[in-house]
């Protein structure tokens, strides 16, 4: 017999208290926690269901110019939000490919971050945007760059008791998401990759962040695909085939049912040049 | 483990329920208050069998915690035609032949319920878009697709 306790917490002081146990187990959407439930991967816990904490569950667009998510957002409004079509291209369309019109209706951005999943599809674009996590427990808040969250598979920086309260970004309409699955629908991406790129009036790249999902235990950011461009002319094609060969550094694929690792590869390459040029065609190049 | 009390209401009825905290809104519709209509399929909200309304939009049943729809207002695909009086995206499903097996076909209809509630002019790609995850493994999307499409076009001319 399954034995499961419930708490359903109010507000965030009541839901930070009752992840203070030792049992706890968070649920918002339910998109994963009921998966893991129906397959016993977790008995014995006590669920916290914090869909109650409406504060956060909204975008804004703060004073200082960032955009911030409520953990609680589902994907459904990222998908219909015309403030990140426009200022954040690249969670946009990750938001609109993200399984189904159903499961983006329950998940939220907290979850799919906090699941970590190599293969979570609103990770490489806020990589890719330097996010930034809000975090919270009992002992306060504290915040803490989206590259340093990932440690693994299922694995992350926070620590018992601590929840993701929102994302925070700065604004790139320069930036672009593209995702390789085996089909369509409900597809687990076999590689995703999502860019952001700033200009200066001469073509020239200032800054360029490049990051993947599905080619390493984490979603990562290719640092060294990143360095191949920086400093040099917009969409110069042998320096997109130096990203292609710099971006094989920074990744580090499998062989699992959906793809083989040298696919992966290959295809980390094509994806590296579509997104960069897919962001930079705002630009009018 | 501690059962809780939930109120809900479902198709216009309110129920008060004691339910365990690991079960499924899914399963207290069909086992509970016997509206078997919404169908388990996968259990993983892989398929899209379960799915019912909340608040005009799609929920896949199967991944909500009963306790967690506590206060909700649910429409079942019973809860859709008046008596006898189908909705027309039902009666499309109908004359379009767009029912085979029958067993994807109410989260099919609930769907596309909420597709017509944003979208009341949806072009072919947008209702396959939309339908992406509900699953019909008699592989007949073709009349699904022209059943959501005649039903918009009657919806449209009233």
């Amino acid at each position: 017999m399954k034995n499961f306790n419930y708490i359903n917490a109010p507000d965030l002081p009541s839901a930070l208290e009752a992840l203070a146990k030792p049992d706890a187990y968070l649920v918002a959407g339910g998109t994963n926690a009921l998966v893991d439930i129906r397959a016993g991967k977790i008995n014995d816990r006590t669920l916290v269901n914090i869909q109650g904490l409406t504060e956060f569950d909204r975008i804004t667009l703060q004073e200082n110019g960032r955009i911030q998510i409520g953990a609680l957002t589902a994907i459904s409004k990222l998908a219909a939000s015309d403030l990140l079509a426009e200022k954040a291209p690249a969670l946009y369309q990750a938001a609109c490919n993200f399984a189904d019109p159903l499961t983006r209706n329950s998940a939220t951005i907290g979850g799919n971050l906090a699941n970590a999943s190599p293969a979570a599809d609103t990770a490489p674009p806020l990589l890719a945007l330097d996010a930034e996590l809000l975090l919270a427990s009992r002992f306060g808040e504290r915040r803490l760059p989206l590259q340093e969250f990932f440690l693994g598979v299922g694995k992350t920086a926070l620590v018992p008791g601590e929840m993701v309260l929102a994302v925070e970004f700065m604004p790139n309409s320069f930036s672009s998401f593209l995702k390789l699955g085996l089909r369509q629908a409900m597809a687990i991406s076999i590689v995703t990759a999502a860019a952001a790129l700033s200009l200066d009036k001469e073509g020239i790249v200032r800054e360029f962040h490049l990051a993947f999902g599905s080619v390493g235990p984490t979603p990562l950011r290719a640092y060294n695909g990143e360095k191949a461009v920086t400093g040099t002319e917009f969409a110069d094609p042998e320096v997109i085939k130096q990203l292609q060969e710099a971006v094989q550094l920074d990744i580090n694929p499998i062989d699992d049912l959906r793809a083989g690792a040298g696919y992966r590869r290959e295809m980390a390459g094509v994806l590296a040049k579509r997104a960069i040029l897919s962001a930079g065609r705002e630009v009018g190049q | 483990m501690a059962k809780q009390e939930i109120k809900l209401t479902v198709n216009g009825k309110i129920y008060h329920l004691e339910v365990a905290p690991n079960e499924i809104l899914l399963n207290i519709l069909r086992d509970k208050l016997f509206l078997t209509g919404s169908k388990y399929g996968c259990g993983i909200g892989e398929c899209g069998a379960c799915t019912i309304l909340a608040g005009g939009r799609s929920y896949l049943s199967c991944l909500i915690p009963a306790v967690a729809a506590d206060g909700w207002e649910i429409t079942t695909i019973e809860g859709l035609a008046k008596g006898e009086e189908l909705t027309p995206l039902q009666q499309a499903f109908i004359d379009e032949g767009a029912i085979q097996c029958g067993f994807c076909t109410p989260g099919m209809v609930m769907t596309a319920t909420a597709l017509l509630n944003e979208n009341p002019d949806p072009d072919e790609e947008y209702i396959k878009d939309y339908l992406r995850g509900n699953h019909c493994r008699c592989t007949g999307y073709i009349a699904i697709v022209k059943a959501v499409q005649a039903a918009a076009e009657k919806q449209r001319q009233g």
